[in-house]
């Protein structure tokens, strides 16, 4: 099985060794799905969630839940109160 | 054995936590390399509630990279937040059971654990992993101290926007006779063990055979509906904001890529990458929509009106992903299970939602026995 569209997607580069494992994981994972077609899901309407409520909007109110500096923290570089990030355009 | 990463005290009543489960200041890691170096900037829901009801934190136990479980691993290797209970390291264990790893394996171990009624806990907090399944859940050594934690953790939350409105719970084992449901094509698929200890249990009751269809298709649709919801929410770990970033890259796809390979283990990255099928457009109707729709099949076919409490084994005849079934049933359809020693293999009782007393006075019953 080809998975390099899905590694694209997945935003990974595989090493050899590892995407030929992966590889394998994933087309028995695909045979296993063919089992699905079996199933009459005509008229059955896809579960989205399993609890009986509807959407309520509130109201749209700016609020601070973790200040900019607690956020900051957590960021692998910062600067001057931004999120630092490497030069990605040559 | 240690199974703690982080231990803050030695208080045999304490509570060990899953490293997804944020605690200001401390390391959040969710079990994941990417999310190395990064602290929680608040507390989450679950810990504010036992901190206030004075229930000590026992520390952080080693966990599964965000809860994933490793289905191409067949050694089972333990989980330490059921290793931890099961040696009294501590009195309870919380984490987000939604593969049904801790399920499986706290029944096996001589410990019990609680699924709650999915939109029962806050999940505020919680490093989030799948959004229509993940639920915090509770292990101990007897289903009544799963209920006395419970009780102290549940009840709505606004910053969780998928609750049940009671703000608070009072579980009590349910008094009336409990009419045991058992799904005859589930019990002819688990181990002979299995079988025996599922029939001695339903003995000590008033039981109904019963089908759960499609009960086979669950090892599929779950997986297929975790990996879409999963790869989805972990698009969020791309090196730039918090947590780990590779330190050589050309350009900024490189830079996500490169950080994302180092940072995930290779369940993820199974999972990123299924999920990312499912979701294509290729395979959007064929695999991710018809899921959908069976897991509204399984969820209708369930008939509480004729059982209180469905049983359920706690092995199947096949590898771990045929087993995934057992405990992906209460998970799709967001029903409260309890999964408790019993005999050899251990069984799980799974009722209706928010029908939790009915699973007290059941695993009681049958465990006192």
């Amino acid at each position: 099985m080809n998975i390099t569209p899905y590694e694209a997607m997945a935003k990974l580069s595989l090493p050899d060794d590892q995407r030929e494992r992966l590889a394998a994981q994933m087309r028995r994972l695909a045979d296993s799905f063919a089992a699905l077609e079996a199933a009459d899901t005509e008229n059955v309407e896809p579960l989205v969630t399993v609890l009986p409520l509807r959407n309520v909007l509130r109201e749209d109110e700016a609020r601070q839940i973790v200040s900019r500096e607690t956020l900051l923290r957590g960021a692998p570089e910062q600067y001057d109160g931004y999120f630092q990030v490497p030069k990605t355009i040559e | 054995m240690d199974y703690f990463v982080e231990r803050f005290c030695d208080d045999p009543g304490a509570v060990a936590l899953d490293q997804s489960i944020m605690l200001e200041g401390k390391p959040a890691v969710a079990g994941s390399k990417i999310l190395e170096g990064f602290r929680a900037p608040f507390t989450a829901a679950v810990l504010e509630k036992l901190q206030a009801a004075g229930v000590p934190l026992a520390g952080y136990a080693r966990s599964d990279e965000f809860g994933a479980d490793d289905l191409a691993d067949e050694s089972d290797s333990l989980s330490a937040l059921i290793g931890a209970v099961a040696q009294k390291q501590c009195r309870w264990a919380i984490g987000n059971d939604w593969s049904g790893r801790l399920r499986r394996q706290a029944a096996r171990n001589g410990v019990c654990y609680l699924h709650p009624t999915y939109g029962t806990v806050s999940r505020y907090g919680l490093v989030a992993a799948v959004c229509s399944m993940d639920q915090i859940g509770v292990a101990a050594a007897a289903p009544a101290d799963c209920f006395a934690l419970l009780q102290k953790i549940a009840g709505c939350d606004p910053r969780d926007g998928a609750m049940y409105a009671d703000t608070e719970y009072a579980f009590a084992p349910h008094k009336n006779p409990i009419k045991i449901g058992i799904p005859a094509n589930v019990l002819s698929a688990a181990t002979a063990a299995a079988q025996k200890d599922l029939r001695d249990f339903a003995a000590l009751f008033e039981s109904v055979e019963c089908q759960l269809p499609h009960f086979s298709l669950l090892p599929q649709v779950q997986y297929i509906l975790s990996a879409a919801e999963f790869s989805h929410n972990i698009n969020r770990y791309d090196g730039i904001k918090f947590g780990h970033r590779a330190a050589n890259f050309r350009g900024l796809d490189d830079l996500y890529r490169g950080t994302r390979t180092e940072g995930f283990g290779e369940p993820v990255k199974l999972a990123a990458m299924a999920g990312a099928m499912a979701l294509s457009q290729e395979y959007y109707l064929t695999w991710y929509d018809k899921a959908m729709r069976i897991r509204r099949l399984l969820k209708d076919a369930l008939d509480f009106a004729q059982y209180d409490v469905l049983v359920l084994p706690n092995a199947v005849e096949g590898d771990k992903y045929t087993a995934t079934a057992l405990y992906a049933l209460a998970t799709l359809a967001g029903l409260p299970s309890l999964s408790v020693p019993f005999g050899k293999t251990g069984i799980q009782l799974l009722a209706a939602p928010r029908n939790e007393n009915v699973l007290l006075a059941a695993a009681e019953r049958g465990m006192t026995r």
